[in-house]
């Protein structure tokens, strides 16, 4: 039974029993863990609003295998701003669960655990936009060794951009040169440049995608992300069904 | 689990059921209620009546046994609405005895992590409540939580349009709450919502 202290964010919390709480943490020290806060909701001078859903924290827990412990919860930041607008909840929600959802448990991960930060100050500082969602997508995605593979054709390995026509994005999730595509969704250049260029520079807001670029990397990232799910998220459903959830 | 009777591990089987409740608990009730034949009887008997008689209202979907609810039907501030997620948290506004008009309650909270929408609350019943009426204030009094606060938010792009006033319960500090031992989110509320002497 190890207890250690290190900074976290809450991705998920849900009520348990009587008084306790358990909370998805990323921590940037251990990775994914599951905590059980004991008496969360009748104490408020121990967690106070410590536990709510995107929340960074300063945490001690005792480890265990399994469900590990919390014991005190000191809060960094709550993203005021966050909560306080719908689509800024919507995007930070869709952030925290599709990390919880691919980071495995207990893995320590800090550049993941950095590039949720960044996106939640973003988010805090700024509206939530398309290229922001994009740039963390195809971070995350690079981050956890699901790399887009945006230079080279997978079946012939000529270069993307180099083929008579557009790259193609096939409907098994494949980037494909003009020669190798028979069909799909076309892929521009600039498209893929952008994409690389986002995982090159490691700041919100340093790329921005015209609409018919944010158009192809959207569809070639939601198609890439679903492909390593098991079922749909429900943030994604709450950004596209509740209005004033996602800005567009 | 020991095996008792069949009887009395259903009993305890049902009892574990509850919120809070584990098997040692469950075995503990279970042998009290054993003990006070009484208690045993009178107990089944309000938890059919309760089933039998408790009820949504039609108008705010509080707990009920005669509809509308006596709040709905009763002298009341009819221009003014308190919307509330749950049942008990209309019960919690009544015991401060510090709001006179009426309720919605809207069995739950929008949540994206968990996939709960619009649809899966009492939202459209709301806005149908607000359709030619007299009402001229909603309070919105969901929980301070991100589900609490979505919910708020999503509900006063709604009815703002309408021209009907939206408000919020205010945030802060709790009465006899000490300042060292309260969060710095609530403290940092607390300074903005301050007041004048």
């Amino acid at each position: 039974m190890a207890i250690t202290d290190c900074e976290a964010l809450v991705l998920a919390a849900a009520d348990f029993a009587e008084a306790d709480r358990i909370v998805t943490l990323f921590t940037r020290e251990q990775g994914k863990v599951r905590a059980v806060a004991r008496h969360a909701k009748r104490s408020v001078r121990r967690f106070g609003g410590a536990l709510e859903t995107f929340a960074r924290l300063r945490v001690q827990l005792v480890l265990k295998e399994g469900l590990c412990s919390l014991r005190m919860a000191d809060i960094i930041s709550v993203f005021p701003a966050i909560r306080g607008e719908l689509a800024k909840i919507g995007h930070a929600g869709y952030a925290c669960e599709v990390v919880d959802r691919l980071l495995p448990e207990a893995l320590s991960n800090p550049r993941l655990y950095r590039l949720l930060v960044s996106y939640l100050e973003h988010l805090e500082a700024f509206p939530p936009t398309q290229d922001g969602r994009r740039f963390f997508e195809v971070n995350l995605l690079n981050i956890l060794g699901y790399r887009l593979p945006l230079e080279n054709c997978v079946r012939c390995g000529a270069g993307l951009a180099a083929g008579p026509g557009p790259a193609l994005f096939t409907g098994t999730g494949e980037l494909l040169c003009g020669r190798c595509g028979g069909g799909g969704r076309p892929v521009g250049a600039e498209t893929l440049l952008l994409l690389r260029r986002s995982m090159e520079t490691g700041r919100f807001g340093a790329v921005r995608f015209p609409p018919e670029a944010l158009s192809e990397a959207g569809a070639v990232l939601d198609a890439a992300i679903g492909s390593h799910l098991v079922r749909p998220l429900n943030s994604l459903l709450f950004l596209r069904e509740v209005p004033g959830a996602d800005p567009g | 689990m020991i095996h008792f009777s069949q009887s009395l591990t259903r009993l305890i089987g049902e009892l574990k059921k509850l919120p809070g409740v584990g098997e040692r608990t469950a075995l503990r009730l279970a042998f009290h209620i054993l003990k006070s034949p009484r208690l045993g009887k009178d107990l089944a008997e309000s938890l059919l009546e309760v089933h039998a008689g408790v009820r949504f209202c039609s108008v705010c979907f509080g707990i009920t046994e005669e509809d509308p609810c006596c709040i709905c039907s009763g002298e009341r501030d009819e221009t003014v609405i308190c919307v509330v997620e749950e049942p008990q948290d209309l019960l919690a506004v009544e015991r401060s005895g510090a709001f006179s008009g009426r309720y919605h309650v809207l069995h739950g909270a929008l949540s994206p992590l968990s996939g709960v929408m619009p649809a899966d609350l009492k939202i459209a019943e709301l806005l149908r409540r607000l359709e030619g009426s007299s009402i001229r204030e909603i309070v919105l009094a969901t929980n301070f939580s991100v589900e609490g606060e979505a919910t708020a938010l999503y509900l006063g792009g709604l009815i703002k349009p309408l021209g009907i006033k939206v408000t919020r319960l205010a945030r802060g500090m709790p009465i006899g709450g000490d300042l060292e031992y309260v969060d710095s989110a609530t403290v940092q509320k607390a300074l903005e919502g301050r007041n004048e002497l």
